[in-house]
């Protein structure tokens, strides 16, 4: 051990010394120094940011790549659609297209060396290759190893294939299903925890696809760029990868470590840059028949924004840095951020709790369009279940032949089935008789503001009709119209407010359907962040309040409603369960 | 479409769909007693004399009224774990255990309402609502039948969470409407006679009492 630290020192003063006298990086007999301080600054992080400091005064890599003639870029040669090789032997891909527009920008030739996951990293820290585009995770602890240019040009996560006959499109229809999964990945349990899902894990992935083919499960859970690449089979044809990814895993081209800072750099991150706002990568995606993500569209998105002067809202900062809304926001530290985004930040890193309903700026977005979905749904319910209420107690009341058997029918039915079934069966039921009749697609929140409406309606109509029976028994020639409708609503306010409640408690069921409020919202947040104690309590924290702010103004509107002269009586109707 | 291949569907499946709708009765059963049992000695003490017990009891009605039980199915799903060790031995929580105790939630705050104003009564010489209490009871149950069938949405496999599963086999998207109005159907013709009788039973509960009293 002595030995090799003292070596340590050696290595690192040489290294310093040959710094300041800018020798080349690779070549000539500088090299091996380099070489060894390289490594050991792997070893030791501190070391890093020491050796880092004098790459400034270094030749640039960008020079020997110019004054070589050749950009040297590895790519995986194992990965079907991203990098593999074709029958004529050349590295074709994603990737490859990716290495050749670099070369282009250059203006050299361009060398592809084909790597796999397991040398990648060699390969670069030994010089063979200047660039590293191969299908390689954005993480903390290689952000330490390598050089990560932001920012990411794809991402990869999970997904499912399914079968032709398969009507699955939303990861909540997997709850509590049996799917098949390959034993050994790093997202099983993850998922399993995240989505309920029932695993069964087997040895191989032909097993497990076995096992989807012959229906021992609904779908098969993997990584959703390998599942792209079966799906090219003629052996799959017609099966699919119906979902939309989670568990996203950012992707990033990487230099040596000793690029850090370099014009290297900078060029590739503005290729990259340039590649997401131009679509050049969401064509090369479109290219090689991988199905389009979420991650290429919502990057495009971002990078083509502007801020209030016209300029792109992601353009390098006086430091070289582009701001922290477009970096990945997953590696961003508390120093790197301001206002909500730093308050976010903080939390986490002191407390451990991890709320990125603050600090991400897409899940935060996703949020709050959840909070007003939800209010809404609850501003639907709460005037439609009231108007309903009274439309129906009225056709109650006029004993018209036919119309008032009808409406007492329908009411029957709605209090007596479960809300959920009657989402189910306007929404799948009259809802795809629609699209294949009209071509019209109905709207999920419509559909639930429609049938939670006329679910608390029945519970309403029936609540007042009983209150006008009352007066009727007492006041001779009563009937309900909208003149005596305040004296009914007077005695029956009780049950109307706690139905009224009720249905906002239970505006939740949308989520069923998939609109995205506030449960869906905080399920998805949950599963691609793993925070599920954190967002259920903050989902159950909102949803108190929203409860809480309805009852106050339930409150408000009865005070105001109520005249002092008449005696309350509150009509003994049993409490619903949402 | 052919109203004898849905019939025939509707028939073949019709045993695998009652077996779902037995797990909505479990369901609501276990909720009730757990709520029921909770919900009493939540009861006793709104009924105290002591204002250190009864202001405990009042705090916790109104929580158990004002929490979502959609909500917090999702809640427990999630955070409650799927097995626990008790006394050294590993007892699984399956998912129909959380909806059960999810629903319970709701009965806690029923049973402490009316089962309070039963003390009362009870306490000054009036038995009638003690009387009242069981057809309410038994209304509340079929109001958490019903609502039991949210328990699919966590994947219990429950009637609902079966006539999905069934759909898929199918396949037909015409069959789709059927399998869910059956469904429905099966909740129906449970809940709406039983709701039916209980309301004949309490106006005949009422009357005799009415009429013991006054004569």
């Amino acid at each position: 051990m002595p030995e090799t630290r003292s070596g340590l020192l050696r290595a690192f003063a040489t290294g310093r010394s040959h710094d300041s006298a800018g020798g080349a990086v690779r070549a000539g007999p500088t090299g091996r120094c380099r070489r060894l301080l390289a490594r050991l600054a792997l070893l030791v992080p501190a070391l890093l940011a020491a050796g880092a400091v004098p790459a400034a005064a270094q030749v640039d890599p960008i020079d020997n790549i110019q004054r070589r003639g050749t950009l040297v870029v590895g790519v995986k040669n194992d990965y079907p659609l991203f990098g593999s090789v074709n029958p004529a032997g050349q590295l074709v891909g994603l990737e490859p297209d990716l290495a050749a527009d670099l070369a282009r920008r250059l203006n050299v030739s361009l060398t592809l060396v084909g790597v796999t996951s397991a040398n990648r990293f060699q390969r670069l820290q030994d010089g063979t290759i200047d660039v590293m585009i191969a299908t390689l995770g954005d993480t903390e602890q290689r952000r330490k190893i390598v050089t990560i240019v932001e920012p990411n040009y794809y991402a990869s996560g999970v997904n499912v294939m399914t079968p032709p006959s398969s009507r699955i499109r939303e990861w909540s229809e997997l709850r509590g299903q049996r799917v098949c999964a390959t034993q050994g990945t790093y997202f099983n349990r993850l998922m399993a925890e995240r989505y309920l899902l029932d695993l069964q894990n087997y040895n191989s992935n032909r097993d497990a696809r076995l096992a989807l083919k012959d229906g021992r499960c609904v779908a098969w859970l993997y990584d959703d760029t390998a599942i792209a690449g079966d799906l090219q089979d003629a052996e799959w044809a017609g099966w699919r990868m119906p979902l939309q990814s989670v568990l996203l895993t950012p992707w990033a081209v990487a230099l040596h470590p000793d690029a850090r800072g370099s014009r290297l750099e900078r060029l590739v991150g503005d290729a990259v840059a340039d590649w997401h706002r131009t679509g050049f990568l969401i064509d090369a995606e479109r290219k090689w028949n991988i199905p389009p993500g979420v991650f290429l569209q919502r990057t495009r998105d971002l990078w083509s924004e502007t801020d209030g002067t016209g300029q792109p809202l992601c353009r390098r900062q006086a430091n070289g840095q582009w701001p922290e809304v477009c970096r990945n926001q997953a590696l961003l530290a508390s120093n790197d951020a301001s206002g909500v985004l730093r308050i976010g930040l903080v939390i986490k890193e002191r407390t451990g709790l991890d709320l990125s309903v603050l600090y991400d700026r897409y899940d935060r977005n996703v949020f709050l369009f959840a909070v007003l979905q939800s209010l809404a749904l609850i501003a639907a319910c709460l005037v439609g279940g009231f108007a309903s209420g009274v439309v129906g107690a009225i056709l109650l009341d006029r004993r018209i032949p036919v119309v008032t058997h009808l409406a007492s029918a329908a009411i029957a039915v709605t209090r007596m089935t479960p809300p959920l079934l009657q989402i189910y069966v306007v929404f799948f039921g009259v809802g795809s008789f629609v699209i294949a009749h009209w071509g019209l697609s109905v709207d999920g929140a419509i559909v639930a503001a429609i049938c939670l409406s006329f679910y608390a309606g029945a519970g309403n109509a029936v609540a007042i009709n009983e209150a006008s029976e009352f007066l009727r028994a007492r006041i001779p020639d009563f009937r309900l119209s909208l003149a005596t409708l305040p004296q009914a609503l007077r005695l029956s306010q009780g049950s109307i407010v706690s139905t009224l409640v009720n249905i906002v408690k239970a505006t939740g069921m949308a989520s069923a359907i998939a609109v995205p409020e506030l449960i869906s919202a905080s399920t998805y947040v949950m599963a691609e962040r793993g925070n599920a104690s954190v967002m259920m309590n903050v989902l159950m924290v909102v949803y108190l309040l929203l409860v809480l702010a309805v009852v106050r103004l339930l409150d408000r509107l009865q005070k105001w409603f109520a005249s002092p002269e008449r005696e309350v009586r509150p009509l003994a109707v049993p409490r619903r369960a949402t | 479409m052919d109203i004898r291949e849905i019939f025939v569907e509707l028939r073949t499946w019709t045993p695998y769909l009652a077996g779902g709708f037995l797990w909505n009765i479990i369901i609501s059963f276990v909720s009730m007693t757990i709520g029921t049992l909770i919900g009493a000695v939540i009861a006793f003490m709104r009924a105290s004399d002591e204002w250190i017990v009864r202001r405990p009891g009042n705090v916790l009605t109104e929580f158990s009224r004002g929490v979502p039980t959609f909500v917090f199915l999702f809640y427990l799903a999630y955070l409650l774990p799927s097995e626990v060790a008790v006394f050294g031995t590993v007892l699984p929580v399956p998912s129909w255990v959380k909806a059960s105790l999810a629903l319970s939630i709701a009965v806690v705050g029923f049973v402490s309402d009316n089962l309070s104003i039963v003390i009362r009564d009870w306490r000054a010489g009036r038995r009638e609502s003690a009387v009242l209490f069981l057809p309410s009871w038994t209304t509340y149950f079929l109001i958490i039948v019903m609502s039991s069938s949210t328990a699919s949405v966590i994947g219990v496999s429950e009637i609902v969470s079966r006539a999905n599963t069934v759909i898929g086999a199918i396949n037909k998207d015409h069959m789709m409407i059927w399998i869910y109005l059956y469904a429905m159907t099966w909740f129906f013709c449970f809940c709406y006679p039983l709701t039916l009788a209980m309301n004949y039973l309490k106006e005949q509960m009422k009357r005799r009492l009415w009429v013991a009293q006054t004569s």
